[in-house]
């Protein structure tokens, strides 16, 4: 009686685990893709997911939402995912573990040819948008002082109350490097605050210019003004999809489906699109095939 | 709907897949300590340690070693697992009255055919009863799996909470705290009656 019962349970277990572990088997026309857990990088993996399914053969297995750079970067090298989307500063300095460049020509040319030389990882073409640090003002702001570039500041800067988030007076790329390099001196002490609470704080007035990343959905919310870098002090962010040398040897085909993307979504695109996802609490399925089909590419 | 049904279904099949494995690992190192107290000062030690870090840096640990998905998770919480499996069996094996014992000793048994025929099944309602616990605990756990590539409810709320989407958490979250109880609640029931058949 109890031993049937035990053998039973055996073997139930037994068939259940089976069953898992073949349904977790890819085919062999099948690619993974991985995303950060952010929305921005989850809309770009589902957007290249979404295209790859319309242009090619391939099936599409999407491990979306993966914690961050650390746990993306590492599947990526031991082939649990095949594809995700990178930014060249992260991969400078956080995975290369180099010093940052400023010139975004030579920091992709750096990325691409290192981590195909130490990895076999490939960069493809960006997608053309830079989501890196960068100042915000109103839109009351921006036209009462005629504001285009962060060197046009300078001059009015006694005039400004500036604010951020704790992080970026910590940052060797923050704060007291940003008013060195342009020379730069704000009206008063700069606040520091949460972050979820600079966008409304500058919204209704109480400091005059903050920091932001550039596709940020808020700046849309509170329909802010980003200026130029002009001095390029900021070191640039550009997203591109990476992927395994193996993979695109094989299908080189998801090349040729991605390159469609390449260029295609600037800065104040990306800002939009992580405006529904972000702010409207759009699914990023939908606001990916909306922008595909926008693009006339699904 | 039925992408909350596909997440529930993959997320119980997890878990109790995990905690059947949990069990046997649990029991086994439970009479170990209970037939070696040495052993046992040290396998507890560790199951209190492991029980302190955090989840999601044990899961990144584990993803190192396992890769992403299922067999992470499932390792993660078969690690989780541990603690009150292992102090229940232990206590239930230490606690139970050494008149009986005696008697089975008396009428020549073995070690192994004592923890067999009587000492495991006195204990039954104390193990499973730390089974429950290691069991709910799971259900919880088991949503940061999202974050090393598993499935299950995590991607539902973990998607609400970035996207500040209440209902979306809600959605995840609920079915959640609905296997929680029903679980507590049926298991609870046999843990009842289990102890009522070998008092």
């Amino acid at each position: 009686m109890h031993r049937t019962l035990v053998q039973r349970a055996l073997l139930f277990i037994t068939i259940v685990a089976l069953a898992a572990f073949m349904a977790s088997c890819s085919g062999a026309n099948t690619i993974t893709i991985g995303s950060k857990d952010y929305s921005e990088n989850i809309l770009l993996a589902e957007i290249m997911a979404q295209l790859i399914e319309a242009k090619t053969d391939l099936k599409v297995n999407r491990k979306l939402n993966l914690g961050g750079t650390f746990v993306n970067f590492n599947a990526i090298q031991n082939k649990q995912i095949d594809l995700y989307p990178e930014y060249t500063g992260t991969a400078l300095t956080a995975e290369l573990k180099m010093e940052v460049i400023n010139d975004p020509a030579e920091s992709y040319r750096v990325v691409s040819e290192e981590m195909a030389r130490r990895w076999n990882i490939i960069w493809l073409e960006p997608f053309g948008f830079n989501n890196t640090y960068t100042l915000a003002v109103t839109a009351e702001v921006q036209e009462r002082y005629g504001l285009e570039t962060f060197s046009d500041v300078v001059a009015i800067a006694g005039e400004l109350v500036f604010g951020a988030e704790h992080e970026f007076f910590d940052r060797q790329d923050g704060f007291d490097g940003l008013v060195a390099h342009y020379g730069l001196t704000f009206k008063g002490e700069p606040m520091k605050l949460n972050t979820s609470l600079k966008y409304q704080a500058i919204a209704r007035g109480e400091m005059d210019i903050t920091d932001a990343f550039s596709t940020d959905g808020p700046i849309m919310q509170y329909d802010l003004r980003v200026l130029e870098d002009d001095k390029n002090f900021f070191p640039p962010y550009h997203a591109a999809p990476i992927i395994r040398g193996e993979v695109l040897e094989k299908h080189p085909e998801i090349a040729e489906a991605l390159s469609l993307l390449a260029g295609t979504i600037n800065d104040e695109t990306m800002t939009a699109l992580n405006y529904r996802v972000d702010v409207k609490g759009e699914p990023a399925e939908t606001v990916a095939s909306a922008f595909l089909s926008s693009l006339g590419l699904i | 709907m039925t992408e909350l049904l596909h997440a529930m279904a993959e997320h119980l099949v997890i878990v109790t897949l995990s905690m059947a494995v949990a069990s046997l690992i649990g029991v086994a190192l439970g009479v170990l300590s209970y037939w070696w107290h040495r052993a046992g000062v040290v396998i507890i030690a560790l199951a209190e340690i492991i029980q302190t870090i955090p989840s999601l840096a044990l899961l990144a640990l584990l993803m190192i070693i396992f890769g992403l998905g299922d067999v992470t998770l499932a390792v993660a919480l078969i690690l989780y697992a541990q603690l009150p499996i292992i102090r229940n069996t232990t206590t239930a094996l230490n606690e139970l009255d050494s008149h009986i014992i005696d008697a089975a000793r008396g009428m020549g048994m073995s070690r192994a055919q004592r923890l067999l025929k009587v000492e495991i099944p006195l204990s039954i309602p104390m193990i499973f009863g730390g089974i429950k616990v290691a069991l709910v605990n799971s259900l919880s756990i088991a949503v940061m799996g999202v974050l090393i590539g598993s499935g299950g409810l995590g991607y539902i709320v973990y998607r609400g909470i970035q996207q500040r989407n209440m209902g979306r958490i809600l959605l995840g979250a609920i079915p959640v705290v609905c296997i929680a109880l029903l679980f507590d609640y049926l298991m609870g029931k046999v843990e009842v009656r289990l102890s009522k058949h070998t008092s």
